[in-house]
């Protein structure tokens, strides 16, 4: 690998490490929201129904 | 709507923006502004990713200790959250670091790694922090495990200044820092080098606080959950 390999590489690894981290929390926030979601809806009904 | 829905509907855009800004400054100053390095080419370019992300590392688990040592003092939850999100951001850093040292070292000392003080006790470091966030995972969730947490977040903290006496205690092949140095700020680099670090330093602070923003916010909303989950359980 010549430098601007090794230059390339920290890129890669840094903006694609970062890149990961941000998806994994947007994805963990929207499974989140959809539980929190489908927990109020349930909230709901059982209060209508008493 | 409850404080934790109305803050998932809003993402942040203004601290998006800034980071955003400030990581295209940064990318700008280190490939266009900066010029190259003489003595090892444009290989020094690794500088404004590495030191940068050590820095992010250093105070995420600064703010774990903090957070670690208001959560036992005050015994509040918040700041068991900012001390867990800010553990998972140092993590992550000290990874970059971990990776791109090797990759700077490799051309310049013409091997990946030495088991020298600085490294060495980097690797501690994010030994400790993988150990703290295991701990999380794999204990159940309460008071208890943010004490044994806390801990571990207090004392994991003192290997950061032996890290950075490190290159001035004992002999190694790492260099001794060239930014903070005894003689004042960048004495002796040339000053767009300092500036360019400068830019590099903010954008990746701008960057933390945005992760930040996100991680706390994941956390509270896995609050909402579990009080809404117990005030099921105790109505039914």
């Amino acid at each position: 690998m010549n430098n601007l390999g090794y230059l390339f590489a920290v890129n890669v690894f840094v903006w694609g490490g970062v890149f990961v981290y941000v998806f994994s929390l947007v994805r963990r926030s929207h499974s989140l929201k959809k539980d929190l979601d489908l927990l109020k809806e349930t909230l709901k009904k059982d209060s209508s129904h008493e | 709507m409850s404080e934790v829905a109305q803050e998932t509907d809003s993402p942040g855009y203004g601290l998006l923006g800034l980071a955003g800004a400030g990581v295209m400054t940064a990318l700008a100053a280190i490939f266009i502004y900066v010029p190259t390095e003489k003595t090892e080419g444009i290989i020094q370019r690794i500088m404004y990713f590495h030191v940068p992300s050590a820095w992010i590392a250093f105070f995420a688990f600064f703010i774990v200790f903090l957070c670690s040592i208001l959560f036992l003092w005050k015994k509040e939850r918040e700041w068991d959250i900012y001390a867990h999100a800010s553990a998972e951001i140092g993590i992550v850093f000290c990874t970059l670091v971990l990776i791109t040292g090797p990759l700077w070292a490799k051309p310049v000392w013409g091997v990946w790694w030495v088991w020298d003080a600085r490294l060495t006790s980097t690797l501690v470091l994010w030994l400790i922090y993988v150990a703290y966030l295991m701990l999380r995972v794999q204990s159940e969730p309460g008071s208890t495990r943010a004490r044994y947490a806390a801990v571990i977040g207090i004392v994991g903290f003192l290997d950061i200044p032996l890290i950075h006496f490190s290159v001035l205690w004992w002999r190694t092949f790492h260099p001794s820092p060239k930014f903070i140095t005894t003689q004042g700020l960048g004495t002796g680099n040339d000053p767009s080098m300092n500036i360019t670090l400068l830019i590099a330093l903010g954008a990746f602070t701008l960057l933390y606080f945005l992760l930040m923003s996100l991680r706390v916010r994941l956390e509270r909303m896995k609050d909402e959950i579990d009080r809404i989950k117990k005030e099921r359980l105790y109505s039914h």
